[in-house]
């Protein structure tokens, strides 16, 4: 089951994702230069590139935590931040964030309420059983170790309704099983309509992925299939990891 | 399970739970039993003080300029408030939010105003509870120098008190909302303290901030200006209904990284951390130093070790970036202000000046500061711990005896008496300077962690600086005040003083020598 794409019904438009000489900079210095993307409902991105080229810009941009400084980006055919937009996002950053007396499973009830999820407690129940995190459901963030922070995290996203998720680098610090469970969750909300851009350096992941986009220094550097003999005469070696 | 279907009552249950868990973690009797103490501590101290001050009521010509001028200078000083409250906003505050706040909540698909307004109150109220309180003590004082009863006067003081926070907070809100750029909210917030200061300089009460002045000395004001007042204080709340109707707007950027400094810097302060919640202030409020210092002085070739730290530390002092030369510009005028307020309102007053120029010496100790915060670059210098400080205490003496040399000469064109000002500057400003740099040396280069053991000894060393300072401006100002007859006396009173200060000196230089020979040691 996918609970994550509840909400995804009657979608006003086909690429829930579009940005447009999208653009951030800071003081003359140049993080994200005219980006354009437009991201198909059902379409897994991988979203690659070497530290600092813009990966994170781009996501904070499109989830409404950054401002623009040129062009712009709709969500579900909204500004980011406006209502609808985050309705219809999730957003899963690279570093998990928890309110520190809140265990595990106050945090999925919480985030499943405020974006009225349907059937919640059957959802947080699946989520909770798949990533394991059985007999974790009470623990503070605190208490939890990096990889059963990034599961946590990774339930927190997926257990609301929306059109498009944005994952930042999300199998940083998974044992192998669990990023197989995640591979199979992204594959099913992909399935179920959702657009996904995943940020990573990771081949496992490009090659899952429907599409390749490649950022360096803040400009579009290659937008295709995951193709890695095409990747490796844009990037070094070591700038995609066990390429 | 929280009710699903309605986000808000959601957001509402979750706060409610957590500070239902809140309270269950806190030991309440023992928050009780301390509020009882400080309350109890509080009152002696203020039954002490009303009584020992035997103030004398005021002659009619100083009731009269008083009538005449405080409004506007009360309402400089609330137009400066309001301008830092405004700079404070555009930069994303005054609201400190979880991380975790902005990451679920404020990304939720929930009404930010309704998501933020709990949070803006709660600052509110604080604020409001402690400037009224604050008002309402210095209407206890002043009632017995001014015409009009005592309700009178702590009755307006404390709505004054309680108003000054309201609009400080308000402007805040209404930059953060509106995402007003840092030089529009400055250049607003500056326009309000020019119309105050044209208010002064024209004898009119036409400013916002001028009218909140009106409030502040009600007692003594009739007709138009006893309705000004009004006026101010339903402008000023004005000013929080539109800030409150704007939060929603707050930029998640600027309120991510604010959440982030804000949580270090609390972890500080509960650490009685001061440096490390200087140096988060400043990356807060954006306050970095110019890339280019002001003026390029000369270089280092004079011989022997003095020289090159005397050049660094003015080589510091010339990479401030405007924002904090005008900061320590106010502070010094404010403390002279504040002193002609202790002779022309009340001597508790003069309990003010210490810790304002505190601010400023903090700001001025910086190079021997950094100097602590990398011990292993000071290991290596070829000067013993007590040569370093003795060098690096020199520039920053020089640079606050400057500091209150403005501080004079505010008195001296605020007060009535140019003559004492300028007297009392010329004989104190020097072993205060010295005072003040030593106190701020101690607290800048203090390890919260060397006393982890003794809590109670950690909050001791922590506060003895503030409280130092405080007794060392306290005293020449108060003995200036007491001390009957001419200013001559008055003058020579005040030259007495300068022992106690400069053992006050002696007594923060060895305990700095004491401080950093001690560490030199361990680390040796």
């Amino acid at each position: 089951m996918s609970g994550a794409i509840e909400a995804t019904a009657g979608g006003r438009t086909d690429a829930p994702l579009r940005a447009h000489g999208l653009g951030r900079s800071y003081d003359g210095y140049i993080a994200l230069g005219s980006f354009n993307l437009e991201v198909a409902a059902g379409e897994l991105v991988a979203l690659i590139g070497p530290n600092g080229a813009g990966k994170t810009t781009f996501l904070n941009l499109a989830a409404g935590l950054l401002d623009p400084t040129s062009g712009r980006v709709e969500i579900d055919g909204h500004v980011p931040g406006s209502i609808e937009a985050r309705r219809a996002l999730s957003y899963l950053p690279d570093t998990p964030v928890f309110y520190e007396d809140l265990s595990v499973a106050e945090h999925l009830e919480y985030v499943a309420a405020l974006h009225e999820a349907k059937h919640p407690a059957a959802r947080i129940d699946e989520l909770i059983s798949r990533l394991g995190l059985d007999g974790w459901e009470d623990a503070l963030g605190a208490e939890l170790s990096k990889g059963m922070k990034q599961k946590a995290s990774i339930a927190f996203a997926l257990v609301r309704p929306f059109k498009v998720l944005l994952a930042d680098e999300p199998l940083d610090g998974l044992d192998p099983p669990s990023r197989e469970t995640l591979f199979t969750l992204l594959a099913e909300t992909q399935a179920a309509g959702a657009a996904i851009i995943v940020s990573t350096h990771r081949p496992d992941v490009i090659a899952a992925a429907d599409r390749c986009v490649a950022i360096r220094d803040g400009r579009l550097a290659y937008d295709g299939t995951p193709d890695p003999a095409v990747l490796t005469e844009i990037f070094d070696r070591s700038e995609l990891e066990g390429a | 399970m929280l009710a699903a279907g309605d986000p808000v009552a959601a957001m509402k249950a979750m706060r409610s739970a957590r500070r239902r868990r809140y309270v269950a973690r806190t030991d309440v009797m023992e928050v009780l039993y301390r509020v009882y103490l400080g309350a109890l501590a509080a009152v002696f101290a203020l039954a002490f003080l009303a009584g020992a001050l035997h103030e004398v009521p005021a002659d009619p010509a100083s009731v009269d300029r008083i009538r005449a001028d405080a409004p506007a200078i009360i309402g400089i000083a609330a137009a400066v408030l309001v301008l830092a409250g405004l700079r404070a906003g555009a930069r994303g505050g005054p609201l400190a939010i979880e991380a975790a706040e902005v990451r679920y909540t404020l990304l939720a698909p929930v009404s930010r105003r309704t998501a933020l307004r709990p949070a803006a109150l709660a600052q509110l109220r604080t604020a409001v509870l402690l400037g009224a309180l604050l008002g309402a003590i210095v209407g206890n004082f002043v009632f017995r120098r001014f015409p009009g009863g005592a309700l009178e006067w702590i009755g307006s003081l404390a709505a004054f008190g309680a108003l000054v926070p309201i609009a400080v907070l308000a402007g805040a809100l209404v930059a953060s909302g509106r995402r007003l750029r840092p030089p529009v909210a400055g250049a607003l917030g500056l326009a309000l303290v020019l119309w105050s200061a044209l208010d002064l300089a024209l004898g009119w009460s036409s400013s916002p901030a001028t009218m909140l002045g009106d409030l502040a000395t009600l007692p003594l004001q009739h007709g138009a200006s006893a309705w000004l007042a009004v006026l101010g204080a339903a402008l000023a709340l004005a000013l929080l209904a539109a800030g409150l109707l704007g939060i929603g707007g707050l930029g998640l950027e600027a309120a991510r990284r604010r959440a982030q400094l804000v949580a270090e810097m609390r972890f500080s302060a509960s650490v009685q951390d001061l440096r490390s919640v200087i140096l988060l202030r400043r990356q807060l409020a954006s306050e970095h130093p110019r890339r280019r210092p002001w003026l390029r002085l000369g270089g280092t070739r004079a011989r022997g070790a003095a020289r090159p730290i005397w050049w660094r530390d003015w080589q510091s002092f010339l990479h401030w970036p405007a924002v904090r030369v005008v900061r320590v510009v106010l502070i010094a005028v404010a403390a002279g202000g504040l002193a002609v307020g202790g002779f022309d309102l009340t001597p508790v007053l003069f309990a003010l000046p210490g810790p304002l120029l505190f601010i400023a010496a903090l700001d001025l100790i910086e190079p021997l500061a950094q100097e602590s915060d990398h011990p292993t670059r000071r290991l290596l210098l070829p000067l013993t711990a007590a040569e370093l400080i003795r060098h690096h205490l020199v520039a920053p003496m020089v640079a606050m005896a400057f500091v209150l040399a403005i501080a004079t000469v505010a008195a001296a064109v605020a007060g009535g008496d140019p003559g004492l000002a300028l007297g009392v500057g010329a004989v104190v400003f020097l072993p205060l300077a010295a005072v003040l740099i030593c106190a701020a040396a101690v607290s800048a280069t203090n390890d919260p962690y060397e006393f982890v053991l003794n809590p109670q000894l950690g909050q001791a060393v922590s506060l003895a600086p503030l409280v130092v300072v405080l007794i060392a401006a306290f005293l020449p100002l108060f003995v200036a005040w007491k001390v009957e007859g001419g200013n001559g006396a008055r003058v020579g009173a005040v030259a007495g003083i300068d022992f106690v200060l400069l053992v006050f000196a002696l007594i923060g230089l060895a305990a700095l020598a004491f401080r950093f020979h001690k560490r030199e040691g361990e680390a040796l």
